[in-house]
């Protein structure tokens, strides 16, 4: 079991590039899929941080397969959020639909991407159900010399 | 190349979205049904995907009928009320938080312990990296209240410092008196925690009490972590020993001061590098280990030279057993001289060792009632499937466990979900009818390990 569970965590780990997020569906909306891009958020600098130093990123998401929020239930509207790994801290970003959508501004080292269904497009707190979610690249990154279960096993 | 990425993963997700569910689906040429003296009591499927189920634990105590099977990808433990052997009541569910948000291999090993008058429940968790959790190791169950699931309370979580959780665990009665907690990690050692802290609400820094090295790290793949490990009591020579198996081989740790381990010998040698699992007889006289590799058997290891201190390192098994060359049988349990083998594609396997040289194969029922080599491998983004040119056998029959008192046995197969045997014969184990201590992996919580002079009912310090 643990070669297997190795491989597959090596496979996650490669996919997309370095500022590009793979977004996944869940049971709620099986058939939606997308990406995100992080794009650097307009700063008269090189690269826009924050005060104490965390990137500020606006996100590009291109979506595909989501329904119409009412078919989930008394929803009107889909959201993306920044959430902290610990799901703790929820950002909202900003209203998405399939096609591009331009949300921002995230601010976390490490983050979730998730998108949900929600009654209205400016929602204070998380409310409906989650329809795709991802994990920021640097989410990805940990201690090398902490994890060697993490690097993959030799092929078949 | 992004798009050409992008395409593929949208084809791999269409595709599992189709796909059928393995387990409602028996090829035609799927091994099914069992030997004579096997009898099948009961079988729920558990969950309605593809994969079902990983590890199982059942209690031991006669008023307690309760069997909890992991709910691996689907980041659950689902508890059993058996008393009905054949009509397994579900009682009680706990799932992680937002599941659809988390990623990982989820609910793998599952422990049930007792301190004091309290029963409790640890499940293992394994998160990847990036997802949340991905440094929790354990949740920790108060069951004392089954089956009435609203008297049924989560008391603490274990977290660890690196990511991935535990994968395996196992739980202890030690001589000392203290209930034990023996979990992997992903670093090269295994963490020791003292459960009586942890359930009381003490400092959470104060719950991990040692760490169990690892002296045969697989230095080829730059991993040395332990994937499975036994405990057991040593009544000869007094000492409370822990068989631990790892990336590298197999060692054996006197723990009888679990705080400082000493190390007593160590197993390696060609083919054994993913050491898997190591379960001893009852007396420590011989072994059962697995390698976690397609084709390989489980061995069986003469443990004198070992225990005696004649030898620092074993490389020679005495003898092997396989259920079919073509396959792998997964994780074993000893009720010596039976040895119930969860052999996934082979589901549940029976073989003694009255001759340990010579194995004999006793009785089996097959469970996974799957096509070979169409098992767990890929990623979570394509429902854990492996690519053609990387088949796996690593599906069916993952975890096994008896009850001493009476003889059911419990299997959990990752694509068919929970079933429940009794062998013709073996009504019960007491290690004392074949002349061995009374020891295996069930614990006498109340009592202490037979043999142990010092040991106390109160579980803990």
């Amino acid at each position: 079991m643990i070669k297997r569970f190795s491989a597959a965590l090596l496979a996650a780990t490669l996919a997309g590039g370095p500022y590009d997020i793979t977004l996944l569906p869940t049971p709620s909306a099986p058939a939606a899929q997308g990406t995100a891009r992080l794009v650097s958020a307009p700063s008269p600098f090189g690269i826009a941080v924050s005060p104490d130093g965390h990137a500020r990123y606006d996100i590009v998401l291109r979506i595909t397969g989501l329904p119409a929020p009412s078919t989930l239930g008394a929803y009107h509207a889909y959201v993306a959020w920044a959430v902290t790994p610990d799901l703790k801290d929820w950002t909202r970003l900003g209203v998405v639909s399939n096609g591009d959508s331009h949300v921002g501004v995230a601010q976390y080292n490490k983050f979730l991407l998730v998108v949900t269904a929600e009654a209205t497009a400016d929602p204070t707190e998380r409310g409906g159900p989650t329809v795709l979610h991802g994990t920021s690249p640097s989410g990805w990154l940990q201690t090398f010399l902490a994890h060697p279960f993490f690097r993959g096993a030799p092929g078949k | 190349m992004r798009n050409t990425l992008a395409l593929i993963s949208l084809t791999l997700l269409a595709h599992t979205a189709a796909a059928q569910d393995p387990g409602k689906s028996v090829p035609s040429a799927a091994k099914q049904g069992g030997s004579p003296n096997i009898h099948m009591l009961g079988h729920v499927e558990v969950h309605s995907g593809a994969w079902k189920a990983a590890d199982i634990e059942m209690e031991q105590d006669p008023n307690r009928p309760y069997v909890y099977v992991c709910g691996f990808v689907n980041f659950d433990t689902k508890i059993y009320d058996v008393r009905d052997p054949a009509h397994p009541k579900l009682v009680y569910t706990w799932t992680i938080e937002n599941p659809e948000l988390h990623r990982g291999i989820g609910a793998m090993d599952g422990k049930y312990f007792k301190i004091g008058d309290h029963y409790y429940y640890a499940q293992s968790l394994q998160f990847m990296q990036g997802s949340p959790d991905a440094n929790l190791g354990a949740v920790i169950l108060d069951v004392t209240g089954l089956p009435d699931a609203s008297k049924v309370k989560e008391v603490a979580r274990i977290y660890y410092g690196t990511p991935g959780g535990f994968h395996n665990t196992f739980a202890y009665k030690h001589s000392d008196g203290r209930v034990l907690y023996f979990a992997t990690v992903n670093q090269p050692v295994a963490l020791v925690y003292d459960l009586a802290k942890v359930v009381s609400g003490a400092d959470s820094s104060t719950w991990l009490i040692g760490k169990v090295p690892n002296p045969t790290p697989f230095k080829a793949l730059g991993a040395g972590g332990y994937h499975d490990f036994y405990v057991g009591y040593d009544p000869g020579t007094h000492q409370d020993k822990f068989y631990g198996a790892g990336l590298g081989g197999y060692s054996v740790f006197d723990v009888t001061h679990p705080e400082t381990p000493k190390q007593l010998f160590t197993i390696t040698g060609f083919g054994m590098d993913i050491a898997h699992t190591f379960t001893p007889s009852p007396d420590g006289h011989y072994a059962v280990t697995e390698t976690e590799y397609q084709y390989t058997p489980l061995r069986i290891w003469d443990l004198t030279d070992g225990q005696s201190g004649k030898k620092a390192n074993l490389d020679l098994a005495m003898g092997a057993w396989t259920a079919d060359w073509h396959d792998l049988s997964h994780n074993h349990e000893v009720r010596w001289p039976f040895v119930f083998v969860s052999a996934y594609e082979d589901g549940l396997q029976v073989f003694d060792l009255k001759d340990p040289k010579h194995p004999k194969t006793d009785g089996h029922y097959f469970t996974c009632l799957c096509k070979h080599e169409d098992g767990f491998g890929g990623n979570p983004d394509n429902g854990w499937k492996t690519a053609t040119d990387a088949p796996s056998v690593e599906q069916g029959a993952f975890g096994v466990d008896i009850r001493n008192r009476d003889g059911l046995v419990v299997i959990s197969d990752m694509r068919t979900g929970l079933w429940l045997f009794k062998m013709d014969g073996f009504n019960g184990w007491n290690g004392h009818t074949y002349g061995m201590p009374n020891i295996s992996s069930v614990q006498d919580y109340d009592h202490g390990p037979e043999g142990a002079s010092t040991a106390t009912g109160s579980g803990g310090h």
